[in-house]
């Protein structure tokens, strides 16, 4: 409020709004019993929404603050998943042919409108660190498979870290993207020897990384140089371990000849009988004869490793080596600074201090019952530290980009986006946005965690993400997609068709009239109060000379006033 | 949405022409005419055009022996991925590698092949190029006694060091971006960068000063709610963009919108101006890269622009599984985009002047894990142009052998020829003075041969 008496005073050529219109939007910030935890103001709510869902609403602004913060997470502890596998079954039950794009609807629908959005946002984040995508041809031909493999973030966003690397290892989704599916034992004969993808991928990019880490996530050096975690020899190992794993409940059934392995089928043999790929909703399964158990496999080795020197002796079968090896990645030091630093970059901000990382990573190692790798409690501790809460100042550089799918579902949570039927068919958003979810070009994922671009903030080392897929290109197609959503794509608007997704403008209407108040309005709801004085009288000028005779004069105020935020630097930049 | 883009892209078209007169264009490449350091002389334009093969390019499997002791070593290593002698497209070249024995391509390749075989040849072959800190044997590899770079065999690692081509630096320059640090006040337009990448972020491009550009495969993207048919629009926004911001990241993300609408406006206003090619090219991800790079080149003049670096970039290298399909479709591409682009520069009599060569993360083992290959280090690459003194394979072919002299381990073959040796040929021949060349390339007298020669002396 003080902030905005002192708005309007700079802005007294416009003081057009009187009393009565104050009514509404800002009853939150007084008449409030605050919860000793926050937050404690509509600001505050709409900050930690920002970083906890798809974007914040006034609705859900004025729910969190009455109910706290703790009875908010603790909610959506207890919300149930919203699965995309069900809604493309559906879809398919009701005769519709079901390709990726019915998996982008069921994206954006759980984004826009489901009720588990802390769980949804969780698994969007995980999706970018266990990175599959249906760029590659297997994957992109089993949707429905796809889809099952977000599921499966998305019911275990708040469970354990070592159960969800044992689900993601034994995936067939992964199996086909990182091929450790029908990985088989070395053949010296045929010079054949395991395939090493997944072996070195589930290292540098899932848990530990290429470089040791201390516990506040800072990279331990030697020489000059940073230390490796691993070697050459490590990855063999490793790639020995992830052998023998083929489809489950294979059919065929000939008494261990070699073409069970090569050519089983995902499911019972005779197309289209029901289930005929169910194999590829179930773990893989061991195959014994194609496992190298003779060989001793050199795994992590660090201080308190459970493996004499990190060596995992020869003789084991196909699922105690892999457990061995997973239990032997799970308790590397460098996984909960690893985890946390990632969480961190996807929630709250790109440069987190190392005590903030050493924070969470604390959590990761054990949530307080002594349980290590608590998903929920390490997400919780993401959220709620005091560096995740604190507004940073702006010479600090704290927070983030937003990523471009982020920037849209804002709009659309704000604005009540819908379809008259209730589906969401934004099946490309990769080619405007240039991202769409588990669909980034490698399984580097969209962009490099540590990724700096060349100039100020390369100097400066910070590291800024989202900036790898900020290009003169995307950042124009960016502000052309909002341009479609906001000017064009509205309820109402008799150019548009049933089934296009449309903002509702109808709540927005009544404050055109008033510059200043909807400028304040956005200003909550699309940047927490962030907005600097220079920004705010830009915008309340700009509108107020916009003419203002008639319904649609008044709705081009707000759609005007909507894209100039979102596509402005201090929108950009997510505080 | 397809209503919408029309709409704006007319709007686009019309508007662009008078937005250049009125401020973006002529009055800051009249004041970077005015002030740029250094005048070439004449028509003198030079370009590089690197093609980056994302995921290793199993190179073993695109240049592979036809004599038949080193077919026999190749086939002892590769089983079942081992293409068909009969199968292999032979070459000619005009003399005999290293080690003597004689060479086929791959079959998915028989346009690149006709270039490797005419007289005048603007194709040569780098056998087994990869990074290296210091030559190494294999003798050294397995003591220990010598370094190598460091995290071999991880693809976000090797590129960023096949990019910088100096293994043992931290930062994430390129070696383009160290050319264009030296080279860009050459152009007459200050304005626009001389690196543009069609395929987006890169370390090859990123210099200290000079920041690459970015454009699509149909050219720079406009924002169409700022055009000119909207002023107070347009103003609003230019001053939410050019405020004084307190953050980094703010000015990070203004400076790219800035420089996004500064250089739409002069780009797609030259291409609208050009005379079209005649060279048509395929409707593939590369062939259309390629495309818009030879456009580019072919608006120069109007651009102003002597010396540029280019990069495109073709994925779906990292050949893991079902290989022999996946890699002939991708090498496919590659040959009939590359021609394509060779015959572009020679219709604008360029040949000479454009000289387009591969980059890939690593080679691939020549080891077979079943239906594919894992990650290598060495390998073989492509440099195409006028300039190129081609149909010759140069360096040394390593022996395929497995657990040879040159196998690291796993059929992970250690190169005998450095990426500071290939990228310093180029470099030379781009206008690096002798002097200059250690700056630029700092490992490079570690290396007994620091030109390997494929590259006209001028």
């Amino acid at each position: 409020m003080k902030i905005l008496f002192g708005r309007l005073a700079l802005a007294t050529t416009i003081l057009a709004f009187t009393s009565t219109a104050w009514a509404g939007d800002h009853v939150f910030d007084s008449g409030f019993d605050d919860h000793a935890e926050g937050p404690h103001s509509d600001a505050a709510a709409a900050r930690f929404l920002t970083q906890a869902t798809f974007g914040p609403s006034l609705a859900e602004i004025s729910r969190l603050r009455r109910i706290g913060y703790n009875a908010w997470l603790a909610d959506q502890a207890a919300q149930p998943a919203s699965h995309e596998r069900s809604y493309m079954e559906n879809q398919q039950a009701a005769g519709l042919d079901v390709y990726q794009n019915s998996r982008q609807e069921a994206w954006w629908l759980h984004a826009i409108t489901g009720p588990d959005q802390l769980r949804q946002r969780v698994a969007f984040a995980l999706s970018e660190l266990f990175v599959i995508s249906d760029q590659n041809g297997d994957i992109d031909g089993q949707p429905i498979a796809t889809a099952a493999y977000y599921d499966q973030l998305t019911d275990n966003a708040f469970g354990n870290y070592r159960s969800l690397l044992e689900k993601v290892t034994l995936s067939p989704v992964m199996g086909h993207y990182l091929s450790m599916f029908k990985n088989r034992k070395p053949d010296a004969e045929e010079n054949i020897r395991p395939d090493e993808n997944y072996a070195r991928e589930i290292m540098q990019l899932f848990s530990v990384g290429l470089v040791q880490l201390n516990a506040d996530g800072s990279v331990q050096m030697s020489g000059g140089q940073a230390v490796p975690t691993y070697n050459q020899d490590t990855i063999r190992g490793f790639a020995h371990v992830f052998t023998g794993w083929n489809w489950a409940n294979c059919p065929l059934d000939d008494g261990g000849q070699w073409w069970e392995w090569e050519y089983c089928p995902p499911g019972p043999v005779d197309w289209p009988n029901p289930g005929w790929n169910a194999s590829w909703f179930l773990p893989m399964q061991a195959w014994e004869s194609y496992h190298a158990s003779a060989e001793s496999k050199q795994l992590l080795n660090y201080p308190g490793v459970n493996l004499p020197a990190g060596l995992l002796a020869g003789g084991g079968t196909a699922a105690s080596d892999l457990g061995s090896a997973l239990d032997n990645i799970f308790h590397h030091p460098n996984v909960g600074p690893f985890i946390a630093s990632r969480l961190i970059k996807r929630l709250v901000t790109s440069n987190p201090s190392p005590a903030y990382v050493g924070r969470v990573a604390a959590m990761f190692a054990n949530n307080g019952l002594g349980v290590r790798g608590d998903l929920g409690a390490t997400v919780r501790a993401v959220l709620m530290d005091t560096e995740a809460r604190n507004l940073p100042s702006l010479a600090s550089n704290g927070g983030k980009l937003r990523e471009p799918l982020l920037r849209q579902s804002h709009l659309w949570r704000a604005m009540s986006a819908s379809a008259d039927d209730g589906r969401y068919r934004e099946w490309y958003s990769d080619y405007y946005l240039g991202q769409a979810a588990l669909r980034s070009p490698t399984v580097f994922n969209f962009f490099l965690p540590s990724y700096s671009p060349p100039g100020e903030l390369y100097a400066l080392g910070l590291s800024a993400p989202e900036f790898q897929i900020t290009t003169d290109t995307t950042i124009a197609s960016v502000a052309n997609l909002l341009d479609s959503k906001t000017f064009w794509a509205w309820r109402g608007n008799p150019w548009m068709d049933p089934e296009d997704v449309v903002i509702n403008l109808d709540t927005e209407l009544p404050f055109a009239n008033n510059p200043v108040r909807l400028i304040d309005r956005y200003d909550l709801l699309f940047m927490n109060r962030t907005m600097s004085d220079s920004m705010f009288n830009t915008l309340v000028n700009y509108v107020q000379a916009m003419v203002n005779n008639d319904i649609d004069d008044r709705r081009q105020r707000v759609q005007d006033a909507i894209w100039l935020i979102q596509t402005s630097p201090e929108y950009a930049i997510e505080r | 949405m397809k209503r919408r883009d029309f709409i704006q892209r007319a709007l686009c078209a019309t508007a662009s022409s008078a937005l250049f007169t009125s401020f973006a264009g002529k009055l800051s490449l009249a004041h970077a005419a005015a002030t740029s350091g250094h005048q070439l002389l004449g028509n003198d334009y030079r370009a590089l055009v690197c093609v980056y093969l994302y995921g290793g390019n199993d190179a073993f499997n695109m240049l592979v022996p036809r004599s038949t002791a080193e077919y026999n070593q190749y086939a002892a290593a590769r089983g079942g991925l081992a293409l068909p002698s009969a199968s292999l497209l032979s070459l000619n070249p005009s003399s005999a590698p290293i080690g003597g024995a004689s060479f086929g391509l791959n079959p998915a390749m028989p346009l690149l092949r006709g270039l490797f075989n005419q007289t005048q040849s603007p194709l040569a072959i780098a056998a087994n190029v990869g990074p290296l800190l210091y030559p190494i044997s294999k003798a050294e590899y397995e003591a220990e006694s010598v370094p190598v770079p460091k995290q071999l065999y991880s693809h976000s690692d090797q590129s960023v060091t096949w990019l910088q081509t100096r293994a043992d630096a931290l930062d994430r320059r390129g070696w383009g971006g160290r050319l264009a640090d030296m080279f860009h006040t050459s152009n007459t337009n200050q304005q626009l960068s001389m690196n543009i990448s069609i395929d987006g972020e890169n370390v090859f491009q990123a210099g200290d000063e000079v920041v690459p550009y970015f454009v699509g495969e149909d050219g720079a993207e406009g924002i169409g709610a700022v055009q000119p048919w909207n002023p107070e629009r347009r103003a609003a926004f230019i001053a939410l963009r050019d405020a004084a911001h307190g953050h980094a990241l703010q000015r990070q993300y203004a400076s790219v919108m800035r420089r996004s609408m500064n250089n739409e406006v002069m780009i797609n206003d030259a291409l609208d101006g050009e005379s079209a090619l005649s060279t048509t090219f395929p409707d593939t991800r590369l062939g259309r890269q390629l495309r818009m790079i030879a456009r580019l080149i072919n608006v120069r003049s109007p651009l102003q622009m002597q010396r540029q670096i280019f990069y495109v970039g073709l994925g779906g290298f990292d050949t893991h599984d079902n290989q022999l399909a996946d890699q002939a479709e991708q090498l496919g591409e590659l040959d009939a985009a590359l021609a394509a682009f060779h015959a572009a520069t020679v219709e604008m009599s360029l040949a000479n002047a454009v000289t387009t060569f591969t980059a890939s993360e690593f080679g691939r083992t020549t080891s077979v894990n079943g239906d594919g290959t894992d990650h290598g280090w060495g390998s073989h690459h492509l440099i195409m142009g006028g300039a190129v003194n081609g149909r010759r394979i140069y360096g040394i072919p390593p022996n395929l052998t497995v657990e040879g002299p040159d196998d690291a381990g796993w059929g992970q073959i250690i190169p005998t020829t450095s990426v500071d040796q290939y990228a310093a040929t180029i470099a030379r021949w781009y206008g690096v003075p002798a002097a200059d060349m250690t700056t630029v390339f700092p490992n490079l007298g570690r290396f007994s041969t620091p030109d390997l020669g494929f590259m006209a002396t001028t």
